[in-house]
């Protein structure tokens, strides 16, 4: 398993092709269900993804998913329940307004859109999982490392 | 435009009264200042100092960031037993102040009830470090507004030179919406007329021109210089509303304290974000940055967004939900990624 | 104490057979368009008429972000520090002096600041006399002059035509005897007109209530007066920041999985948390207490304990303040 080369300089892992590392913020209810039907499904998806199971997707802060490319991540990718049907009502509804206001803001900054991407999965689409995560992967694949938001420890 | 000695008469009349009728146990307003270009902030409590109390192009300063420190909240029930009830304020407001006065409003931050707001239409204030830059390398030791609404400055060589006012007016105000207060208890001054919505929209659309890496590039050339002082946050009414703030946690540590220009960025875009919808555009943020940066790079864009996609603009009504506490089940979801 | 002199049109010249030794910065203007020190070559004529930078050049000894130690697979290691040596040319007396001041802080302590002492060996201070003070400066008040060498290892000052150059420090006579192939010597009138200009300097810059400040700070700590005069803080940090002798810092560790760095940050005494304790306690919970003790550490404990104001008059405190505030005024009032 590759890791992203922020710590190690070791011939072996420059060896090795870089590999995308995206982390993934799924909600418990919907998202993060549906990435378990997708593995029980034996449905394949790309390794790359880093899972994080939060409560709702309204629990998200920005502050998470730039860390999360502060600390190398070469691309994040936020999962939440269909809007109408949230675990706790509006708590997607509520999100939706900061994702979209957020992904403008980053793409205003110069980051490309394709590394923070906002999504919707419901319990029951571990296929639809899957094909999302192959989607993000091929897009930070084709985009290279983070390099703007990375910070060089 | 109404003569600003008229309007420093008239606003010396209501704080004297005001205080003097007890409507009011304390009134912020404008003094003069120890150095040229500039005015402080005035905590008045005693009538007979109204006289202190200045308007003039150099009355720059967001006078609504002292308002959440006076109605903050007591921490607990034993200092809810002695504090003292929350004192009534005499506010001087620009248009732009007063947006920031009703956002706060709107926050639940301060009371509306506990607020008489002193409104003055305004032509727009000095921007000083245009001025000092006018007076290339000359020194002003003193400036004064002339009958056209244009500075006369002293320069340190004993001659005067006339700044045009369009030349130094603060940015904020070049893209300025509303220059006369929307809420207000009392209005000194004939309205101002404001700009239009495409005075900020082509800064934006121009940054927008460029390919993203030039964003990049010219958002870390901006931000090279931050030595992350905070003033930018400090001057900020709405950022004065909260009372712990986020990139001061240290468990967790969201970025570092020092200058990489990765932590630099984070913090621009993060309270860049943290104002969206909440940011009225007075510019304090940027007059207050003491390395001149273009601190309000990022939150033009995210006002003009606000409004685009929610129709919304913070502190226009204080009766309206602010907007990331809202939504609607029709909002934009063209972000989406589908697979 | 060799004295010399160099045309002005040789400054150019003078400026270049540093660089041959090691980085040169000299006063120009940065993207901002804000006067600072900056690396040469500038690519415009050097400044000799201005004020003063906006950042002072405390950077340059005590920098805003400072790697303390390196990290590696869980070991540490100490930095590697910069060789080269660096010649600052164009500091203000204030500022020079300045260095009076952050040396006791960090060369007399026990042990002294390791990373401090480095830069203070490899860097050289030419200091250019001012001729021009502006309405914010009180040097002459806290114990310096506008043709003040405190801290500088050698003192210019610019005359009709030439630079005066007087070496301070065994460094300044060795720096000056480097160039003695481009110096001329001075002329008694040179010495006069050097002097004038001071006077006529000193002469511009108003004095500001400092005398016996220790006892009457000391009188007046429960004065009513701190809090009106504190209403306006906005705890921005804008004065310790760009203060040349403020010097507070904070430590953090940066790490991700055993790899990282232990920063050294500037602080301020005026931010709100500066003193909060792990507790939730706050001693200085107010901007009464934290002004009171800004001027207090400034013009009572650090004559107490060092014997000298940690203030050097250069005003940068009063320019750049987005509240107006001015510790002059302050003491005036507080002093009664």
């Amino acid at each position: 398993m590759s890791q992203t080369q922020v710590s190690s300089t070791s011939d072996a892992a420059a060896a090795r092709a870089w590999e995308p590392t995206v982390v993934a913020f799924l909600c418990n209810w919907c998202s993060y269900a549906g990435a378990d039907l997708a593995g029980v499904s034996r449905i394949q998806y790309p390794h790359n993804i880093r899972i994080i199971r939060v409560p709702c997707s309204g629990r998200i802060n920005p502050a998470f998913l730039l860390r999360a490319l502060q600390n190398g991540a070469d691309g994040v990718l936020v999962s939440g329940c269909h809007p109408g049907d949230c675990h706790y009502i509006s708590g997607n509804l509520a999100a939706r307004r900061k994702f979209a206001l957020f992904k403008e803001l980053l793409q205003y900054a110069g980051i490309e859109p394709e590394r923070v991407q906002f999504t919707w999965v419901s319990a029951s689409e571990g296929g639809r999982f899957a094909a999302i995560v192959e989607k993000v992967v091929e897009q930070v694949r084709k985009l290279g490392p983070n390099k703007k938001l990375v910070k060089t420890l | 435009m109404t003569d600003s000695h008229e309007i420093e008469s008239r606003l010396r009349q209501a704080a004297e009264s005001l205080l003097r009728e007890k409507k009011v146990n304390l009134f912020i307003g404008y003094e003069k200042a120890s150095l040229p270009f500039r005015t402080a902030p005035l905590f008045l409590t005693a009538p007979k100092e109204a006289g202190r109390l200045v308007w003039n192009p150099f009355c720059t300063a967001n006078l609504a960031v002292y308002l959440p420190r006076l109605f903050k909240a007591p921490a607990d029930a034993r200092e809810a037993k002695t504090a003292p009830p929350p004192p009534k304020v005499g506010l001087v407001v620009k248009g732009c102040d007063a947006r920031s006065v009703v956002a706060l409003i709107q926050e639940r931050q301060v009371p509306r009830e506990n607020l008489v707001l002193v409104g003055i239409a305004c032509p727009g204030i000095v921007d000083r470090r245009k001025a000092e830059r006018a007076l290339g390398d000359h020194a002003a030791l003193g400036a004064g507004e002339d009958a056209k609404g244009n500075v006369r400055a002293v320069v340190d060589d004993g001659t005067e030179v006339t700044l045009h006012r369009e030349r130094i007016v603060a940015d904020a105000c070049l893209e300025c919406r509303a220059p006369t207060p929307l809420l207000h208890d009392v209005l000194i001054g004939a309205p101002v007329e404001g700009k239009q919505a495409d005075a900020a929209r082509r800064r934006v659309a121009e940054f927008e021109s460029k390919p993203l890496d030039a964003r990049w590039a010219r958002l870390q050339e901006t931000f090279s210089a931050c030595i992350r002082c905070n003033a930018c946050r400090q001057a900020c009414p709405l950022c004065a509303g909260c009372k712990t703030c986020l990139l001061d946690q240290t468990r967790p540590r969201w970025i570092g304290a020092g200058t990489d220009i990765s932590d630099v960025a984070t913090y621009h875009l993060l309270r860049a974000f943290h104002l969206a919808g909440r940011c009225t555009e007075c510019g304090a943020c940027a007059r207050a940055c003491p390395m001149g940066l273009d601190v309000r790079l990022l939150s033009r864009k995210m006002s003009q967004e606000v409004e685009d996609l929610y129709g919304y603009r913070p502190g226009e009504a204080a009766d309206a939900t602010p907007v990331l506490s809202a939504f609607s089940l029709d909002d934009s979801q063209d972000f989406i990624t589908e697979p | 104490m060799t004295e010399k002199k160099i045309p002005i049109a040789s400054l150019d010249k003078f400026l270049a057979r540093l660089a041959e030794r090691g980085t040169v910065y000299a006063p120009g203007k940065d993207a901002s368009g804000d006067l600072a020190l900056m690396a040469m070559p500038l690519g415009e004529p050097v400044l000799l008429d201005y004020g003063n930078f906006t950042l002072s050049p405390k950077a340059f000894f005590l920098p805003q972000t400072q790697t303390l130690l390196c990290f590696r697979d869980g070991k540490a290691q100490e930095p590697p520090l910069p060789e080269q040596a660096a010649f600052l040319f164009g500091v203000r007396p204030c500022d020079a002096a300045a260095l009076r001041a952050l040396d006791k802080v960090f060369l007399d302590s026990e042990p002294p600041d390791p990373y401090y002492a480095h830069s203070r060996a490899r860097t050289t201070v030419i200091a250019l006399a001012c001729t021009q003070p502006m309405p914010s400066c009180f040097c002459t008040s806290v114990g310096g002059g506008p043709g003040d060498a405190a801290g500088a290892d050698v003192l210019a000052m610019c005359l009709e035509a030439d630079l005066l150059m007087r070496a301070q420090t065994p460094k300044g006579e060795e720096l000056l005897a480097s160039v003695a192939d481009l110096l001329a010597e001075p002329t008694p009138q040179d010495a006069q007109a050097a002097e004038e200009r001071i006077r006529a300097a000193e002469d511009q810059i108003a004095p500001v209530w400092t005398a016996d400040s220790a006892q009457r700070l000391r009188d007046a700590y429960d004065s009513p007066l701190w809090a009106a005069a504190s209403q306006k803080c906005l705890g921005c940090g804008t004065c310790s920041f760009l203060c040349p002798t403020c010097h507070c810092f904070d430590i953090t560790d940066e790490l991700r999985n055993g790899t990282g760095r232990r920063v050294r940050t500037w602080d301020c005494c005026a931010y709100p948390l500066f003193t909060l304790h792990a507790s939730g306690h706050n001693p200085r919970p107010t901007p009464k207490e934290r002004w009171r003790q800004r001027l207090m550490h400034k013009f009572r404990y650090a004559l107490e304990n060092h014997d000298r104001f940690f203030c050097v008059g250069c005003g940068r405190c009063i320019r750049s303040c987005p509240a107006s505030m001015d510790l002059r005024t302050v003491l005036k009032e507080i002093g009664g």
